[in-house]
């Protein structure tokens, strides 16, 4: 009987790891799926965007030794602007060009990034000095017999939370986010509909990149590390998981973020922490061949 | 196109002569990447000796010149920088490489091209089997795994043990030697968990090992995972379990980590335990560095003081330069060291202390009881 709750708790345990892990994926993902939706790129520096977020808030913090929250502020503040800069240099100037040159130069900035940051702060993994936080976002918040869920973990989900119903807002209720849906229907008419096309898509960009700064620092204060090959590995589990969820779709990088979060934490629980990523990426391959647009994604004929 | 053409033999003429007026000796290790630290030791070590054998005059007087060959301990870099150097006809030995997984592969290169190579760091069991050619002055991973099972038992009395492993040549030889001396010392290992290099999510493995309430668990694998294992750990409220590991997790970054306080691992080199040959070089680095060497430091200025004494005895032929190293096969004939006498075993292996050492108050102290 013992056996029974143990096992049940350790389900509940591997739930909540990896209901977090989504957490941070969807917040990724959403960058990804913002891009995509309004002009058919995928924006592979965003993972470096990522990186570049916990980097920021980390010399900020012990560098300029300002508080966490405000270095929080700053950073997401500060990767808007990156974004913005990215498209300008990146993608503005391949607007018209096929679609392949613009995947280069987004694999080409994503490179020069990875590369900046570690002429930058070397290659070696650091990690947020643990004064930063109250001491008690380290403590339990909730627990309930082994299981238990730090305030940490709490306050990264409330934050995805939160501004994924913020993001959903911006796009189906506001002005911009309506010329927004009107550019990923089709970019010539909406200019001709007096949109300002690139305005719109700078906000994307601001908006998307905002979010996988946060997520950067949350990360790096989650697990501890950040290190100038982080976007990497993220940026391409959270590009899986906005393709899961059906790209292009809001809610569907969030739910993406879900699905592959916990595939990959009970795949490492409950099969072979050996095969952990090739677990996650076959549940990915799985919904894919059913459902080609993914999970909550439109049927989107000759655009693919 | 005239003045390149005089340039070219300009630039020709001073790289021949520096060429003729030195001996290369290449040191092959991550000096970049997540393994950069581990580089650093490896590097200063081996400069420090090289300078030191210039002061006295240089190899039959001509200068030595390290080459630090940079494959960030990726296997596919240890086969680029090893073909390079297998190529060219100036060298005649390799100072490599430090990870197993580098050695495994740049050893069959250096095999065929007959270049010797003296490893001073990469662990794994079967590299000495694999090339006559290969050598290298550090323990192997059986030898170490046993010794940190033994240690467990004896000295820390452990009786239950979960092992965390990277999947790579280095932490799964080191795994497999632990088991099979745990299982004949009755310590119970409950379960094993894997982790690749490229993650920094351990979350779901070190709650299994949560629910398996083990005394310690062991980290067979380096130092940039271990210490956010060791985080991670605390950070699920994993309490009164202790946490150790072997040479891999030797790094300034588990040091500064306050969840490492009270781990342990093995090392081959402690300067307070190394015998009155060592003082000199532990003056001198901490002097030029200003900080202690570590083994990785020690173990290469080691590895390039046989290089040079190699050079020095047969002169830059590499067939004679192997048979030469393969001809120091007892204690008699071996090198003396900073890390001891170095003699090489028919694999080309050798016979070394290991000495372990804990954290305590965020320092690195040797440990009150050692095994010998």
């Amino acid at each position: 009987m013992e056996n029974l709750f143990e096992q049940s708790s350790l389900f509940l345990q591997q739930l909540v790891n990896g209901i977090t892990l989504g957490g941070v994926y969807a917040l990724i993902a959403v960058g990804y799926t913002m891009v995509y939706g309004v002009i058919q790129v995928i924006n592979f520096a965003h993972g470096e965007i990522y990186m570049l977020g916990a980097f920021l808030a980390y010399t900020m913090v012990t560098f300029f030794g300002l508080p966490f929250f405000a270095a929080f502020f700053l950073t997401v503040l500060i990767c808007a602007f990156f974004g913005i800069i990215l498209d300008f240099v990146a993608y503005r100037p391949l607007r018209k060009a096929p679609r392949l040159a613009a995947l280069i130069t987004a694999i080409g900035m994503s490179i020069f990034l990875q590369n900046l940051a570690r002429m930058i702060w070397g290659s070696q993994i650091k990690s947020y000095p643990r004064e930063i936080l109250p001491a008690f976002f380290y403590r339990p918040a909730l627990s309930f017999g082994e299981v238990s869920m730090t305030w940490l973990q709490i306050f990264i989900l409330s934050v995805t939370v939160v501004f994924m119903l913020i993001l959903h807002l911006i796009i189906h209720k506001t002005n911009v986010g309506t010329a927004m849906r009107a550019i990923s229907q089709d970019k010539v008419t909406s200019a001709l509909m007096g949109i300002g096309v690139n305005r719109v898509i700078s906000f994307t960009f601001a908006i998307g990149s905002a979010m996988g700064g946060m997520a950067g620092v949350l990360v790096g204060l989650y697990y501890n590390a950040i290190f100038p090959t982080m976007g990497y590995v993220a940026g391409i589990k959270a590009f899986a998981a906005a393709v899961l969820g059906g790209i292009g779709s809001v809610p569907g990088a969030m739910l993406g973020g879900g699905v592959l979060g916990i595939a990959e934490v009970m795949g490492a629980g409950y099969i072979s922490s050996e095969y952990r990523d090739g677990i996650s990426y076959a549940v990915m391959i799985a919904v894919i061949l059913f459902k080609p647009s993914g999970l909550l994604g439109r049927q989107m004929g000759e655009k693919v | 196109m005239k003045k390149f053409m005089s340039f070219l033999i300009v630039f020709g003429l001073l790289t021949g002569i520096a060429w003729a007026d030195s001996i290369k000796i290449p040191v092959a290790s991550p000096f970049t990447g997540q393994l950069a630290s581990f580089g650093e030791g490896v590097k200063n070590g081996a400069l420090l000796k090289a300078e030191e054998i210039n002061a006295a005059g240089g190899i039959n007087g001509k200068k030595v010149e390290i080459l630090l060959e940079d494959e960030l301990c990726d296997p596919k870099e240890a086969a680029t920088v090893a073909t390079k150097l297998a190529n060219d006809p100036g060298i005649s030995i390799v100072v490599g490489h430090l990870c197993s997984s580098s050695s495994l592969a740049a050893l069959p290169i250096y095999r065929a091209a007959k270049l010797p190579a003296i490893s001073p760091a990469s662990t794994n069991v079967t590299i000495g089997q694999m090339s006559p050619y290969y050598f290298r002055n550090v323990y192997r991973d059986d030898f170490q795994g046993q010794f940190l099972a033994k240690y467990a038992a004896r000295v820390k009395g452990f009786k239950r043990v979960v092992v965390f492993y990277e999947v790579n040549d280095y932490s799964m030889g080191l795994m497999l030697a632990f088991m099979k001396e745990a299982k004949k010392l009755g310590i119970k290992v409950l379960g094993t968990e894997a982790y690749s290099s490229d993650t920094t999510d351990f979350k779901p493995q070190l709650t299994k090992f949560k629910m398996m309430k083990p005394d310690a668990i062991f980290i067979p694998g380096y130092a940039p995972q271990g210490t956010l294992i060791v985080s991670q750990a605390r950070s699920l409220g994993i309490k009164n379990v202790a946490f150790f590991g072997a040479d891999g997790l030797d790094d300034d970054v588990v040091v500064k980590n306050p969840d490492a306080e009270g781990l342990f691992v093995t090392t081959p080199f402690l300067p307070d335990k190394a015998g009155p040959q060592a003082a000199g070089f532990i003056k001198a680095y901490r002097k030029k560095y200003g900080k202690d060497a570590n083994w990785f430091a020690a173990n290469t200025y080691d590895a390039v003081g046989m290089a040079a004494a190699a050079i020095k005895a047969v002169g830059q032929d590499r067939e004679k330069i192997r048979n030469y190293l393969a001809s120091i096969n007892s204690r008699e004939k071996a090198y003396n060291g900073v890390t001891g006498k170095t003699y090489f075993d028919k694999n080309g292996d050798c016979l070394k202390e290991a000495f372990v050492k804990e954290i305590k108050g965020g320092k690195w102290v040797s440990a009150e009881k050692q095994l010998q």
